[in-house]
């Protein structure tokens, strides 16, 4: 191991630290890493850009963490296969700008992409207004490699968009908040980038929240995304777009995405549509695309102290999202309303307390879902049972953990369940 | 431990009562193998389970009697996966076949394993709505079938495979424990158990029961029929439309071979001396469509196409694509046998392996018609052949293999959509390092621990080869 990477610095991750911060340059020294972890019988706590640190459990079992930035090179963008394979290191940014120069994307949205890294981002699994259009990233990656509990690196999927040879452990690390093993390298599918888009704001009263949503989801129009937002949600992503903030006390946004005539024709026909099909009085204006990235950026705010997330049916969101709006310190109220997620926000002014009484409301509320502690003080979390009750599967996650990751030396206690 | 054939079908039948268990030799015949027909062997037990509670049952039986198992849906399956390897329990799931639920709210389905993928979509179709996944097969395959196997069919280039609308599977597991993952929501919490479900090929358990996504139908469709002098043209083409942000919803390649039977079968007035074809067809709203199907003829136009047709009448349409979808059938006129192939390449490499595969045809002096889902770089080369003559089914092997070997040299897979099964076992190592299979391991011994559940499937393991009737890779026939 070379001496800048045991020149390390420290870091507190979600309350717990200060703990060593290496940054390997390389697989080989991240697997040393692994092994001296291993050897020591201590953990490991891999991060990209921090943005997401607070997710889950503090660390409770001292080791270092890892910063993988250090890892980001572009291993093969064969930009007419539509696909890219590159380190899990690299800032959402910048992929999206070697992507831009090849008219592709990753359809993803993702917040604070200057700073929040690939790896990071298949690890929370993170999405944005545009899952209902084009899913998450489980649709995406198509090879992945990582390194394995004896640091030894390890591979599953390829290269081609199209293939079932082997289990599929992309899906597996998707989503596991770094629990299973340290991702190194990514390949991805990708798409082109839109020719056209447009946003869409309606307004509407409480009361009408449920018809107008459910008109939007039999609308001949097929949007990209259906936001929903209370007042609250709708000033701060208004004034981040630099708009005027709506009056109503819900915003309902529709993005549209595709070649121009599409784009058009669908704009038209949902002001026909609200006008004479839904019969109901909804204000239209035309937001401008700042919104887009407004909406994007929205997860990031920095007022929000404490957020809260619900994964509903679609057809709850508008209730769930009434009731929520109505209780105590009026969060910022916001839902991907037609992939069921509904977040509540709160300011600093919260109390655990009142947190704790909040969070048990919105569980009984969450019929078939669950409800997450996304974001809070991490001296909370102790008392706040942050992943919820254990999933209907939690022997299976963690028959897989102890298979994987027996000295539990990944992220250890972060996950759900303890895990 | 072993146990008499006999006292076996007795548990079984205490189970599940007597009309729903086969045994006697002459019934278990049809299960001696699945669309994969070199290697046969008979299951001890045929079961039919009504309900997860007699699935649950039979597993623990399996279980105390020491017998392994393996989950069957219509048996289409290209690569064996439904060969019970050592006997044992077979446990057919087309008794299974009820759909439980249907939200157009919230846009799923609940269904047991043996709903036949066609009966879903046709069930849906009065809402305007379908079931993605659209195999060949559709006709014939489970639902649960294509959940263990992760298909695909044409129109996964737009819309994906199998595994992007399963949102939940309800999974009795070796030991007898019935699991639930996933749900009619999104986002669960944990580990994404559903998306390493779908695509292991029976070898985690059965699946009981899954919440499928439903889709939108697309409003309207362009089809078009470009008309090319060579491979190198239409597969230009393809990456061209792609490269210019059009995703079509199809985008399907036949060769001049399969033309001519295709031709002889349906006449829809394919050219027959043009070196390939394209079916390209795009779908969704009305109002983009004939934007994107100009830029298509015009892309096609500029790589040489001698001419661009339009399907004029959903009549034409769905002509055309009953000459795609039967292709193979009608490859029954070119030669008494055939062995289809399953591989993938990148994209952009399309030229390059179909030239690899005229060179290895002319090499053993074999015949081969390309009809496939060249969007996504699926391949599936025909090999025809006489399968009353050993040596040339010799040939037909050594060929199939080489072509796989070829797909692994440009950077792609041996199985787009078929899966591993028995078939493609020997390529797993030439795909995969130790490491990856060793992981692989890891997570299937969380799942089926004593590899009770379909043994000796997709991943090598040591005494395999013993076991197996025949050691080593055959080909689809
Ligand atoms: C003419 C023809 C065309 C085809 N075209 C396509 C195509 O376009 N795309 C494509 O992807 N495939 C295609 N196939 C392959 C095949 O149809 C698919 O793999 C299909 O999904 C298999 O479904 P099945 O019900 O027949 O499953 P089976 O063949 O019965 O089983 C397949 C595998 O699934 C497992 N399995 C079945 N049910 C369950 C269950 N409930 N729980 C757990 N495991 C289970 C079995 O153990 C086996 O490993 C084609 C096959 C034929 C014969």
């Amino acid at each position: 191991m070379n001496d800048t990477l045991m020149n390390s610095t420290t870091c507190v991750i979600d309350g717990f630290g200060p703990l060593p911060l290496v940054r390997p340059n390389s697989v080989a020294d991240l697997g040393d890493l692994v092994r001296a972890a291993a050897a020591s019988k201590s953990a490991l706590y891999p991060v990209g850009g921090q943005t997401k640190t607070a997710l889950g459990m503090p660390p409770t079992r001292p080791g270092r963490t890892i910063d993988l930035r250090g890892l980001a090179q572009v291993i093969d963008f064969p930009a007419r296969d539509m696909t890219i394979t590159v380190q899990a290191g690299i800032t959402m940014q910048a992929l999206r700008d070697i992507l831009e120069k090849e008219k592709l994307r990753l359809p993803i949205d993702v917040p604070e992409a200057d700073r929040a890294t690939l790896g990071g981002v298949l690890a929370t699994n993170t999405s944005g207004p545009r899952r209902y259009g084009y899913g998450t990233m489980r649709d995406y990656v198509i090879g992945i490699s990582a390194l394995n509990d004896e640091g030894n690196e390890f591979k599953a999927g390829g290269r081609v968009v199209k293939n079932v040879a082997g289990y599929d452990l992309c899906k597996l690390l998707v989503g596991s908040l770094g629990t299973l093993g340290i991702i190194t390298q990514v390949t991805l599918k990708l798409r082109p980038l839109a020719e056209q888009q447009a946003v869409f704001g309606l307004g509407c009263e409480s009361a009408q929240l449920e018809t107008l949503l459910r008109c939007l989801h039999e609308s001949r129009t097929r949007p990209v995304c259906l936001e929903v937002l209370n007042q609250a949600a709708a000033r701060i992503a208004y004034t981040h777009a630099n708009l005027a903030i709506p009056e109503s006390p819900w915003t309902v946004l529709v993005g549209y995405e595709g070649n121009g005539d599409a784009v058009s024709w669908q704009v038209q026909q949902l002001v026909k549509e609200v006008g004479t099909d839904c019969s109901l009085e909804a204000r239209v204006d035309f937001p401008a695309m700042p919104l887009c990235h407004a909406l994007c950026e929205f997860a990031a705010a920095p007022h929000h102290a404490v957020t809260f997330k619900a994964n509903l049916l679609p057809s709850e969101v508008a209730a769930f999202c009434v009731a929520a709006d109505q209780g105590p310190l009026r969060p910022a109220v916001r839902a991907h309303a037609g992939s069921g997620i509904v977040y509540g926000n709160w300011s600093a002014d919260l109390t655990k307390e009142q947190a704790g009484s909040i969070l048990t409301t919105w569980r009984e509320r969450a019929r078939q879902g669950a409800v997450i502690v996304q974001r809070c003080p991490s001296d909370w979390k102790a008392g706040l049972n942050v992943w919820g009750p254990a999933p209907h599967d939690v022997a299976l996650m963690h028959a897989i953990k102890a298979k994987f990751d027996p000295n539990r030396i990944f992220n250890p206690g972060r996950f759900v369940d303890g895990i | 431990m072993t146990v008499a054939a006999d006292s076996l079908a007795e548990r079984m039948r205490s189970i599940v009562g007597a009309g729903n268990v086969l045994s006697s030799p002459s019934d278990l015949l049809v299960y001696e193998c699945d669309g994969f027909t070199i290697e046969k062997n008979k299951p001890d037990v045929v079961v039919f389970p009504n309900s997860t509670a007699d699935i649950v049952a039979i597993v623990k039986a399996c279980g105390e009697l020491g017998v392994p198992f393996v989950p069957r849906g219509a048996g289409t399956s290209l690569a064996g996966g439904c060969l019970p390897v050592g006997g044992g329990v077979m446990i057919a799931l087309t008794r299974m076949k009820r759909i439980l639920e249907v939200n157009y709210r919230d846009r799923y389905a609940v269904i047991e394993p043996g709903v036949v993928n066609l009966w879903l979509t046709n069930h849906l179709k009065p809402q305007g709505f379908h079931f993605a996944p659209d195999p060949s097969s559709q006709g014939a395959c489970t639902i649960g079938g294509n959940i263990a196997t992760n298909s695909g069919g044409p129109h996964t280039l737009k819309y994906g495979v199998t595994v992007n609308h399963v949102l939940g599977v309800e999974l009795v597991l070796p030991d007898g424990q019935v699991v639930r993952s996933g749900g009619p929501t999104e986002d669960n919490p944990g580990y994404d158990l559903t998306g390493v479900i779908v695509g292991s090929e029976g070898t985690f358990g059965v699946a009981a029961k899954a919440w499928v996504r439903i889709t939108r139908n697309p409003e309207a469709y362009r089809t078009l029929l470009g008309v090319f002098e060579t491979v190198d043209d239409a597969t230009n083409t393809i990456s061209d439309i792609i490269g210019a942000g059009i995703i079509p919803g199809a985008l399907e390649m036949l060769d001049s071979l399969i033309l001519e039977a295709v031709e002889a079968a349906f006449h829809f007035g394919f050219p027959l001396d043009a070196g390939a074809v394209l079916i390209m067809e795009v779908d969704g709203l009305d109002a983009g469509l004939d934007q994107d199907a100009e830029r298509i003829v015009e892309i096609a136009r500029k790589n040489k196409a001698r001419e661009v047709r339009k399907a004029n009448t959903e009549a034409e349409r769905l002509l055309l694509w009953k000459s795609r979808k039967q292709a193979f059938g009608a490859v029954g006129r070119l030669a008494p046998s055939y062995c289809t192939q399953d591989g993938v390449v990148p994209r952009t490499k399309l030229p390059e392996v179909l030239r690899a595969i005229q060179r290895i045809g002319a090499k053993y002096n074999l015949r081969i018609a390309n009809v496939f889902h060249a969007g996504d770089g699926n391949i599936h080369p025909i090999l025809l052949f006489d399968e009353r003559d050993a040596e040339q089914v010799k040939r037909v092997l050594a060929a199939s293999n080489e072509i796989l070997d070829e797909c692994i040299r440009l950077g792609g897979s041996v199985t787009g959509e078929h899966g591993i099964g028995v078939e493609k076992i020997d390529f797993m190592p030439k795909l995969f390092a130790p490491e990856d299979l060793a992981m692989m391991m890891r997570l299937r011994s969380a799942f089926n621990p004593d590899d009770r559940c379909s043994p000796h499937k997709m991943l090598p393991t040591a005494g395999a080869c013993i076991e197996r009737s025949h050691a080593g890779r055959h080909a689809a026939m």
